[in-house]
């Protein structure tokens, strides 16, 4: 079961990379998606702080990055 | 010029989009970065309410940017943590007597209250240090080190990532690796799983330090679909073996027609709990998979943030977490964003709200509400600035709140009638400030 959800991941990406392929815009299109608020995290401290406020007071963690240790949250 | 400022942008670009997967502390990287220092700091006040758990946090994060994108991120963090949090065992209609972690004093929970260890205090600091630099023409690599010290534990990491673009930068691909080395070192030593909870001072049930190590894997792609929308597919894996029960966690023991606890007799001139406890046992492996995906949608001005998070693992947890974030501009220099956060698990294989006296013995079982099943919301608001010397404030204020319940198949006799779900309420309240760009 669990080689079967790592294949489909596997395929699930590759299909994105190729479907990626088609999209996109030249490198003069790009003032809007170089804006601060279009950045995919654009307030890296209140990432972190928000990171560490659900690891500590839920059982998942990480999705975006790493999700690993880091304290004996009570 | 005006091209050679494009490329500039788009190489720029391609190396924050780069640079936003795979750790959780990141920076988001502006066009055309001159040389120098820049920081992002925040005071934060976390609160629950019923004098559970209070935290005022100071976060500093500060990045060199030097020449061909090649960036120094040092981050440090400090927490005062005070206040109460739920050490596992019922209420019930008597008043109710533990031993502290520590094994050296007592605590007392009134009647009908639900049990909350007050004795928690703590300090902790956390480290972080990366740099990211190119590789070649279309490689990044980001390096980073991690350390984090409390009273009784400490947590030391590594990680390592690479990106590549593809499609004219329109899309990167990454892939994560982070290893950490965490050690809990609790005062009068961790207790034996599933012993009993002993009187003060007798401390044959603690057991010396404890370690557990975790593997992270996150593979990643980034997209820009067009020039007001990209998203973000990630996939992580994550492989913790070792220690990982809670030490400070108990469960009652109860009777098994009435659901009640079990008295106990402390031993003659000794201090003790007044009924039965036994401290928590998870197993000794967890794996977790999870996709997250997330898009940014760029509208006039406003920007509408969405992500999705699924979780699932081999304690058969399962979760899904929404959140949506709309930036909204108000005037020239300043934004509201109203945000909402949606999450839900189930509970753990081995989560029990009790234990049964007399019941076969059980090789796993845990209380601890954060393996329970329970939904949370949160909803915040947040206003920034940018000042007159163009450095950013902002303000946020949020709520958070959870609410479960306990297994009905797990609910005895009386238990029926009272509190089994502790729940949790708290206020997020911070202020950031970015200067030095």
């Amino acid at each position: 079961m669990r080689v079967k959800h790592q294949a489909a991941m596997a395929l699930l990406i590759a299909t994105v990379i190729s479907g990626c392929s088609s999209m996109g815009v030249e490198p003069w299109e790009r003032d809007v998606l170089a804006k601060e608020e279009m950045q995919l995290v654009t307030d890296p401290v209140e990432a972190g702080i928000d990171d560490h406020i659900y690891f500590s007071k839920e059982a998942s963690s990480g999705g975006r990055g790493f999700g690993g240790g880091g304290c004996g949250c009570n | 010029m005006a091209k050679k400022n494009s490329k500039t942008i788009s190489v720029s670009l391609a190396t924050a989009t780069c640079s936003l997967l795979g750790t959780s502390v990141t920076t988001p990287v502006q066009a055309q970065e001159e040389p120098g220092w820049d920081f992002n700091t925040a005071l934060l006040y976390y609160g629950e309410s019923d004098d559970r758990v209070q935290d005022v946090s100071l976060n500093i994060l500060g990045r060199r940017t030097y020449v061909d994108d090649r960036f120094l991120t040092l981050g440090l963090v400090l927490d005062s943590l005070t206040g109460a949090t739920p050490g596992g065992a019922l209420p019930f209609s008597s008043p109710q007597t533990f031993t502290s972690p520590s094994g050296l004093a007592v605590y007392t929970t009134p009647a009908d209250v639900f049990p909350l260890d007050d004795t928690f205090l703590d300090t902790r600091f956390a480290l972080s240090a990366s740099w990211q630099q190119p590789l070649s023409r279309l490689f990044t690599m980001n390096a980073g080190l991690t350390a984090s010290k409390e009273y009784d534990y400490l947590h030391l990491g590594a990680n390592f990532k690479l990106a590549r673009d593809f499609n004219k930068r329109n899309t990167t691909v990454s892939l994560g690796l982070a290893f950490a080395n965490d050690e809990l070192d609790p005062e009068g030593g961790a207790p034996v799983p599933l012993s009993a909870m002993l009187d003060v001072g007798d401390l044959s049930n603690k057991t010396g330090d404890q370690s557990k190590d975790i593997v992270d894997v996150v593979l990643g792609v980034t997209n820009v679909a067009s020039r007001n929308l990209l998203f973000q597919l990630n996939y992580s894996f994550s492989n913790a073996s070792g220690y990982l029960n809670d030490p400070f966690k108990f469960l009652s023991v109860v009777d098994g027609t009435s659901g009640d606890p079990i008295a106990r007799i402390p031993a003659p001139g000794a201090v003790g709990p007044l009924y039965e406890y036994r401290f928590e046992n998870r197993p000794d492996e967890r794996t977790k998979h999870s996709v997250f995906g997330q898009t940014k949608y760029y509208m006039d001005g406003k920007v509408l943030d969405l992500s999705y998070r699924y979780m699932t693992d081999d304690w058969e947890i399962d979760s899904h977490t929404i959140d949506a974030r709309y930036r909204w501009p108000v005037g020239d220099s300043s934004y509201l964003e109203p945000h909402l956060r949606y999450y839900t698990q189930n509970a753990a294989e081995f989560y029990r709200i009790s234990l049964v006296n007399g019941a076969p013995p059980v090789s796993f079982a845990s209380s601890d509400y954060r393996l329970g099943d329970f939904d949370a919301i949160t909803v915040g608001m947040k206003y920034g600035w940018k000042t007159r010397s163009g450095n950013e404030m902002s303000a946020r204020l949020e709520y958070y709140m959870q609410d479960g319940d306990a297994p009905s198949d797990q609910i005895i006799g009386n238990q029926a009638s009272r509190e089994l779900y502790p729940g949790l309420d708290a206020i997020i309240a911070q202020f950031s400030y970015r200067f030095g760009k």
